[in-house]
Order: structure tokens, then C-alpha cells, then sequence
């Protein structure tokens, strides 16, 4: 590798007597942290408390949404579309992929739409949903599938009809019929690209959940993040903020330990 | 008089076609071969034409890659299909399975046509075509669950092959973390699950090195012996198409034809002795040997007229 | 063209249409769904579905008016500024984060934080602190679109394309700086392409969210304006301008950027 890894195993050469959990990329990231931290809460004071929100004020809001129970009643709104979306976007991209990939014309013909939808933010979109839908937990759900759906779908067609061909001469020299292949060769396939499909649907799907709840119906997380906006009440904003980005991260986590798992043999099957 | 190859030993062969121009005297013959073995012809290839749509841009149309392939494959016997690049063995092969349609022609097996690829035509490939997301015994599984067969059952079929390839210990592991010899047997194991009636192999040992390959061949003959299916094996090494043969079908490129049937007397099981040291083995080796030299220069010569 | 190449040639083309076809088949789509849409609005009515001629109509008397290229101009602009500041920004940390591993454990957890949390999310924090004006937008417009561009740049720095490095030195490149922009940029741009190829699209979001929120100008204050009077024509015909930017952004972005690593095959 480059010149700096000769630097970096003196250095843990030099810290492998003291304990292994003061390695560099545990103890920076935390000290980093902690500056940064620091720093912000200091700023924070002496500029303006209010607006600034230093972590003290912010850890305070965490508790006091939590006291109130707002918190706990916001993060189940969210996540109630959230994960109904985001399953619903599941159960009709995986097979709705499947048959954009088998049924070439039609897979074509409907792809440059989806795109097209894919690519619109939702932000502007909010003033029809509202047209269609009202304002209601109708709006926010659509906001959530549809895009997911796509991100899936689309996902889903590539690993289909990416599937080698090799093992499709394979399958159909045993006679399989066309649900024995796709259950059977096409589908454990496209995994891979199945699973890529579910990270960015996720990724769409939190985006989706919090402009429903920002711009569409103030309510959830969403909600609470624009409310206290308003009010100028940064530190509760931000607890909002965070816990959206928790969420996030939590979802996209086990989806990659999900890929992780499903992708053991993927190394040599090409 | 058509052609003849073979100065020793079996006077009453008769030889199909000619490189060229068949004789018209020698032009339909059928006659079955002089055999050890069954008489009763198990598949028949008969005027069997394919061509595709032509690859060079120097040629318009195209391309004939195999042109009125007549064949008699008799139960139980072991045919290597050896010939020249471009002379269709693999397209033949893939015919035979039914993967690819014919022009015109028929495949018989047991005297009816077949048109769909299955379980009975059990074809074993050059690059294993194992499933790398199934576990090796899944992957015996796949044709028998194909055919409905009940999963119990299937489990232990499957498992029974896997202990004829002496692999029933890697039942659970996966294709990747085997070598190219375990993944072959693998594959073996998985054409041979469904007992089927013909067994089709692509150039099985041509991805895997010399060393492994020795065994694998002494492991197919002694799986032939002991199932004894029909057999066709294609391959481009001369040395295993004679020792792995009952019989072998030299083909002639640009088109793909039968150019000559060389019986293999040599005695059996063959991995007992020193095969290629015996006499009869140089014989027909040489035979094969010039004749794909002869049509190797012929081709040559052709293309730089072209 | 040897011969393996046509094969490969000719494997695709059976598998894929024949470009010609394809149009055809396109356009007819297209006039089908036309006409679909235009019996739902008759059935739904003008408010829930404008007929394609009000949208059409409405489209033309935003051009003529010059709305709609006054409101492209402002979000272009906007996207443009935004976009060069994420890229300069994106690529400064990404090598940065790339090359050097303490840089890595110290930086990476804000980006990776940033990434995770919907730009959406960020605006009324942005719009406290930076009010509304141009700075304001622009910063969306980079929280969006940064640490995309970032984690192409590092990701590939760290990959180490060693072999090329070691060609580049054979020609005579002196200075880790020249080494650095001439070999592993270029290999970076390869990846950066493949990797995360929607930082166009989150910036075109980033712009849109920016606008609609802070409800100043731009296609997103147009789209609204008009969404709070429910002249859903206009909604339309405004969007369509938004989408196309979105996808042809990518496309064009990604043309040139091809056109950069024609000689990595």
C-alpha cells in the first residue's frame, strides 16, 4: 500500500502493549467527537443559546419531548408509513421487477416513466399529492411506495436480466419451466441487486416519510421539526433532526448486514 | 470405395461420409457396427442442419455449421465426439439436448423425436453450471425438484450421487469453496441424479488441470461402468477421447460433418493398465491424428485463398 | 474488431431491441398514454387531472410570459453555484479522508451523519442560521449534494490503483501533486461515475427543497404559487421542466464524464 501504512503499524506497533481498544480508529473518532462537541456548546453559549442550540439545550429537549411523550408518539407516526411504505413498496416492486425484466417491451416501454418519476423531488410534488390524496396519512403513504416501489422495481429488472446466461442454459437443459427458473435461477441471482435496490428504497423511503411530514401533514418527526422551527426552538428541532437520522441509520445498517450475508458466494460467481 | 481408416484390426467396419465428397455408393448406409455391446440404437441423429447467422463480415448470409449429421448412438455405449474448432460438436451436443433447434432433421431417442430440453438428456458442462447461491447438495436437488419429485426423496437420491463421487461430506458447503475437480463431480452427480437416459458432456474436463483431469477420467469411467448410461463426450484432447471411448466420431469443419466413426477395442476397465501404452491406443490415435491435421491444413490453405 | 467482440456484439443485440424499433414503439406509447389521460381528466375532472391541452396551454403561457425561463434561470443558477461548491468541497475532503487514514477516522462519522439524514430534515436548521438568502439556498443544495461526490473520491483513492501509479512514475511525473491530479483522479473519476452516479439528482432535490421551503423563486417557488391557487395545470406544466433537469443532468454529466475514462478499457 502507500507510505503512510508503514507509519501507521510503528504507531500501533508502539500502542499494542496498552490496551486494543485505544486504537486510532476507535480513540480519533471519539476525541474528534468530543472536540467538536465542546466547541459547539461553548459557541453555543455565548453567542445565543436559543438559536445555537449547544448539546446541553439539546440533550434537555430530548428529555423533555420524551417526559411529554410527544417524542414516542412522533417516532411511531414516522414510522408507521415509513415501514408500511416501505413494505407495501417491497411486495409490489419484487414482482413487478420480475416482470419488467421478463416481459422486454413492456419493462422498456415503462422505464423512461419511472425514471422520470424517480428524478422528481417530492417537494414539489406535495401540491398535487394534497390535490389526489388530501391532506392525510393516504398522501404521506404514496409519498413513501411510489418512489420506493420504483427504486425496487428497477433494481429488481437489472438483476433479473442480468442473470448468467450460462446457468440459464443450465437450468432449461433440465427442462425447468419458466416459474422453476425465475424461482430457481433468475431471482437468487438478482440478490445482489435486489438487496442494492432495498438500500436505496430505504434511503428514498426516509426521505419520503419526512417531506410527507414536513410539507404534506405536520405530524411525526416531521412534524416537530417544523413546529419548533417556528417557534425557534433549535435545540427541540433537533432532536427531531436526529432522530430522523437515527432511523435512518438503524434501517440502512441492517440492510447491509443483510447484503453482507446474502452475498457469501458472490465473490467468485463471476 | 469410401473411405477407409484403420489398417489393423476390425475388417467389417463401415465408415460413414468422406471429408469432401461422399462416395454415393457409401451415402445412407446404416449399418449398425460389429458390437460388444448392444445392438439397440438409443439415439438417432438423422440429417441433422444448423447454420447461424454469420459471424465474420467478410461472409454474407450464413454461417453452415453443421450440414446433414447422420448418427446412430447404440444403449449404453460411450461415444467421444472429437473434430477441430468450428466443427460443431458443441452445437451438435447442444442439439441432441435440445437447447438449440435444428434447421432440419430429427433427433430420435428410443425411436421418437424430441424437440424440449429434459432431465433425460442430462448435459454436464465445461464451466460445472453449478448454482453458486445453492449448496452443493441443493444443487444435486435442482433437476430432481424440477421434476416434482417429492424433497425428501430428492434429499436422499441426491445424497446417494454425492457418495458415488465420494463428495456427500461437502453436502452443505457451496460451489465457491470448492475446487474445479469437486465442482465437476458436483455436476456429475447432479446429471446423474435423475438416472437419466442419455448423458451429455460439454468438454466436462476442459477447465480443470492436467492432474485432476487424470483422475476425473478414471472416476468417469468407473461411474460409467458402474451406471452405465449412454454417453456422448465431446472434447478437443485426442488422448482422452481414446481412452474414455467405445467409439469416436472424428468431425470435419466449415460445414460439420461426420467425417469418420473409429471404434476403441481396447480392453476394459482401463484404468487397471497402462492404456496408452498399449499398441492398438497409437494406432488409433495416429488415425485421428492425421485425419484432423489433414482437415486442420485443408481449412488453412481454404482460408488464405479466401 | 476481433471476432470475440462481435460475438459479444451480437449476444446483446439479440438480447436488446434494435435502437430503431424501440422509438417507434416509444412514441406510440407515449400518444397511448396520452390519450388515457386525457378521457381520466374528463372523467375525474380539470382539478384532479388537467387534460393534456390545459397542461399544454398553461406550459406555453408560462414560457411566454417568461415566467417559467426566469424560474429556470434562478434555480439553475442556483444548482450550478451548489453544485461547483459540493464538488470543490466534496473532492477537497474526499481526497483528504482518501489518502490520509487519520483524516478517515477523524472526518468520516459527521459526512456519514450528514448522509443519512434527509436534506429536507436540515432546511429549517439552515434557514435559522443562514436566513433566506442566496447563501442560504446554496448550502442546501451542497448538504445535499457533498457527500455523494465525497465518498466516490475516497472510496476510490483508497482502492489504490498502485499498477497505474507505477506507470505514471515511469513517465517522468514528479510531485506527489502531479501524480495525484494526472493518474489517481483519473481512476477516481472512473468509480466516482459508477458509485454514485444520483449526486446530480440529490442536488436537483437539494435545489427543489431549498426553493419550495425558503418559497423563493426558482421552479419550486413557481410550483408553489401555483399549488396554493389548485391550478393543478400550471402545477404540471412546471414540473416537467424539473424532472427533465433531473435526468438530463445525469445523462450529460455522465456522457462527458465517459468521455474522461475512455481509456480505462
Amino acid at each position: 500500500m502507500t507510505e503512510t501504512s508503514n507509519g501507521t503499524s510503528a504507531r500501533r506497533n508502539r500502542l499494542l502493549p496498552l490496551r486494543a481498544v485505544l486504537r486510532p480508529q476507535v480513540v480519533l473518532p471519539l476525541a474528534s467527537l468530543a472536540a467538536f462537541l465542546s466547541a459547539w456548546e461553548a459557541v453555543g453559549r455565548s453567542v445565543n443559546p436559543l438559536l445555537f442550540a449547544p448539546p446541553s439545550r439539546v440533550v434537555g429537549a430530548f428529555i423533555d419531548l420524551l417526559r411529554s411523550g410527544e417524542l414516542l408518539t412522533a417516532t411511531a407516526t414516522t414510522l408507521n408509513v415509513l415501514i408500511t411504505g416501505y413494505a407495501l413498496a417491497i411486495l409490489v416492486g419484487v414482482p413487478l421487477g420480475v416482470v419488467m425484466a421478463q416481459a422486454r417491451t413492456f419493462g422498456a416501454l415503462v422505464n423512461p416513466y419511472f425514471y422520470g418519476i424517480f428524478a422528481t423531488p417530492r417537494v414539489v410534488v406535495v401540491p398535487l399529492i394534497i390535490v389526489w390524496f388530501g391532506v392525510g396519512y393516504t398522501g404521506r403513504l404514496f409519498l413513501v411506495f411510489l418512489w420506493t416501489m420504483i427504486a425496487i422495481s428497477t433494481t429488481t429488472a437489472d438483476g433479473v436480466r442480468n442473470a448468467r446466461p450460462d446457468l440459464v442454459e443450465v437450468a432449461r437443459s433440465y427442462g425447468v419451466s419458466q416459474t422453476q427458473l425465475v424461482r430457481h435461477v433468475l431471482l437468487p441471482g438478482a440478490v445482489p441487486f435486489v438487496v442494492s435496490g432495498l438500500r436505496i428504497g430505504a434511503e428514498r423511503a426516509v426521505v419520503g416519510v419526512v417531506i410527507g411530514e414536513m410539507f404534506l401533514q405536520l405530524t411525526g418527526l416531521g412534524g416537530i421539526i417544523v413546529v419548533n422551527a417556528s417557534q425557534f426552538q433549535t435545540a427541540h428541532m433537533l432532536v427531531g433532526v436526529v432522530t430522523i437520522a437515527v432511523i435512518g441509520t438503524v434501517l440502512i445498517g441492517a440492510l447491509d448486514l443483510l447484503e453482507r450475508r446474502f452475498s457469501s458466494w458472490k465473490t467468485t460467481s463471476n | 470405395m469410401c473411405c477407409q481408416i484403420g489398417s489393423s484390426g476390425s475388417v467389417d467396419e463401415r465408415i460413414y461420409g468422406c471429408a469432401v465428397e461422399p462416395p454415393t455408393h457409401c451415402l445412407g448406409s446404416e449399418e449398425t457396427f460389429v458390437a460388444e455391446h448392444s445392438e439397440v440404437a438409443k439415439l438417432q441423429l438423422q440429417g441433422i442442419t444448423k447454420s447461424f447467422p454469420a459471424v465474420e463480415t467478410t461472409r454474407s448470409g450464413r454461417t453452415q455449421v453443421l450440414s446433414d449429421v447422420d448418427l446412430e448412438v447404440r444403449e449404453k455405449e460411450f461415444l467421444s465426439v472429437i473434430g477441430p474448432s468450428g466443427c460443431g460438436k458443441t452445437t451438435l451436443l447442444r442439439i441432441v439436448a435440445s437447447l438449440i433447434p435444428q434447421d432440419s432433421g430429427d433427433v430420435l431417442v428410443d425411436g421418437k423425436p424430441v424437440t424440449t430440453p429434459s432431465s433425460e438428456r442430462a448435459m454436464v458442462f465445461q464451466s460445472f453450471g453449478l448454482f453458486p447461491w445453492k449448496t452443493v447438495l441443493d444443487n444435486v436437488r435442482f433437476p430432481l425438484l424440477i421434476r416434482k419429485v417429492p424433497s425428501k426423496e430428492a434429499t436422499e437420491i441426491a445424497m446417494t450421487y454425492l457418495r458415488k463421487v465420494g463428495l456427500e461430506k461437502s453436502a452443505d458447503g457451496h460451489p465457491h469453496q470448492m475446487s474445479g475437480g469437486m465442482q465437476q463431480r458436483v455436476g456429475l452427480a447432479r446429471a446423474l441424479a435423475t438416472e437419466p437416459d442419455v448423458l451429455l458432456m460439454d468438454e466436462p474436463f476442459g477447465a480443470i488441470d492436467a492432474q485432476t483431469r487424470e483422475l476425473m477420467q478414471e472416476e468417469l469411467m468407473r461411474l460409467w461402468q458402474e451406471t452405465r448410461k449412454t454417453v456422448i463426450f465431446v472434447t478437443h484432447d485426442l488422448d482422452e477421447a481414446v481412452l474414455l471411448a467405445d467409439r469416436i466420431l472424428l468431425m470435419s469443419p466449415g460445414p460439420g460433418r461426420v467425417r469418420s466413426i473409429l471404434p476403441v477395442d481396447l480392453p476394459r476397465p482401463r484404468w487397471n493398465y497402462d492404456v496408452r501404452g498399449h499398441p492398438d491406443f497409437a494406432a488409433i490415435r495416429a488415425e485421428l491424428w492425421e485425419s484432423l491435421r489433414g482437415d486442420l491444413l485443408r481449412e488453412k490453405s481454404e482460408d488464405t485463398i479466401r | 474488431m476481433t471476432t470475440g467482440m462481435l460475438r459479444t456484439k451480437r449476444i446483446r443485440s439479440r438480447m436488446a431491441w434494435v435502437p430503431k424499433r424501440r422509438a417507434v414503439h416509444h412514441v406510440l406509447f407515449a400518444l397511448a398514454l396520452l390519450v388515457v389521460w386525457q378521457l381520466f381528466s374528463g372523467v375525474v375532472g380539470p382539478l384532479f387531472l388537467p387534460p393534456v391541452d390545459a397542461i399544454a396551454a398553461a406550459f406555453f403561457d408560462l414560457v411566454v410570459t417568461g415566467q417559467l425561463p426566469r424560474a429556470l434561470g434562478q434555480s439553475l443558477v442556483l444548482l450550478v453555484v451548489g453544485l461547483l461548491a459540493a464538488t470543490a468541497i466534496g473532492f477537497f475532503f474526499g481526497i483528504l479522508i482518501g489518502r490520509s487514514r487519520i483524516a478517515h477516522w477523524t472526518l468520516s462519522p459527521y459526512f456519514s451523519a450528514l448522509f443519512v439524514t434527509p436534506t429536507v430534515a436540515l432546511v429549517p436548521l439552515v434557514l435559522i442560521w443562514f436566513g433566506f438568502g442566496f447563501t442560504g439556498r446554496c448550502l442546501v443544495v451542497v448538504l445535499a449534494a457533498v457527500v455523494p461526490i465525497l465518498l466516490s473520491v475516497s472510496s476510490a483513492l483508497r482502492d489504490d490503483p498502485g499498477e497505474l501509479v507505477e506507470v505514471a512514475k515511469s513517465f517522468g511525473l514528479r510531485g506527489e501533486l502531479a501524480l495525484l491530479r494526472h493518474v489517481r483522479l483519473r481512476a477516481a473519476d472512473g468509480k466516482a461515475q459508477a458509485a454514485h452516479d444520483d449526486r446530480h439528482g440529490r442536488a436537483v432535490v437539494g435545489m427543489a427543497v431549498a426553493e419550495t421551503y425558503l418559497r423563493l423563486g426558482g421552479i419550486g417557488g413557481l410550483i408553489r404559487s401555483y399549488g396554493s391557487l389548485f391550478q393543478t395545470d400550471y402545477v404540471f406544466a412546471a414540473i416537467l421542466p424539473l424532472s427533465f433537469l433531473g435526468i438530463g443532468l445525469t445523462a450529460l454529466v455522465g456522457r462527458v464524464e465517459r468521455r474522461f475514462q475512455g481509456w480505462q478499457s
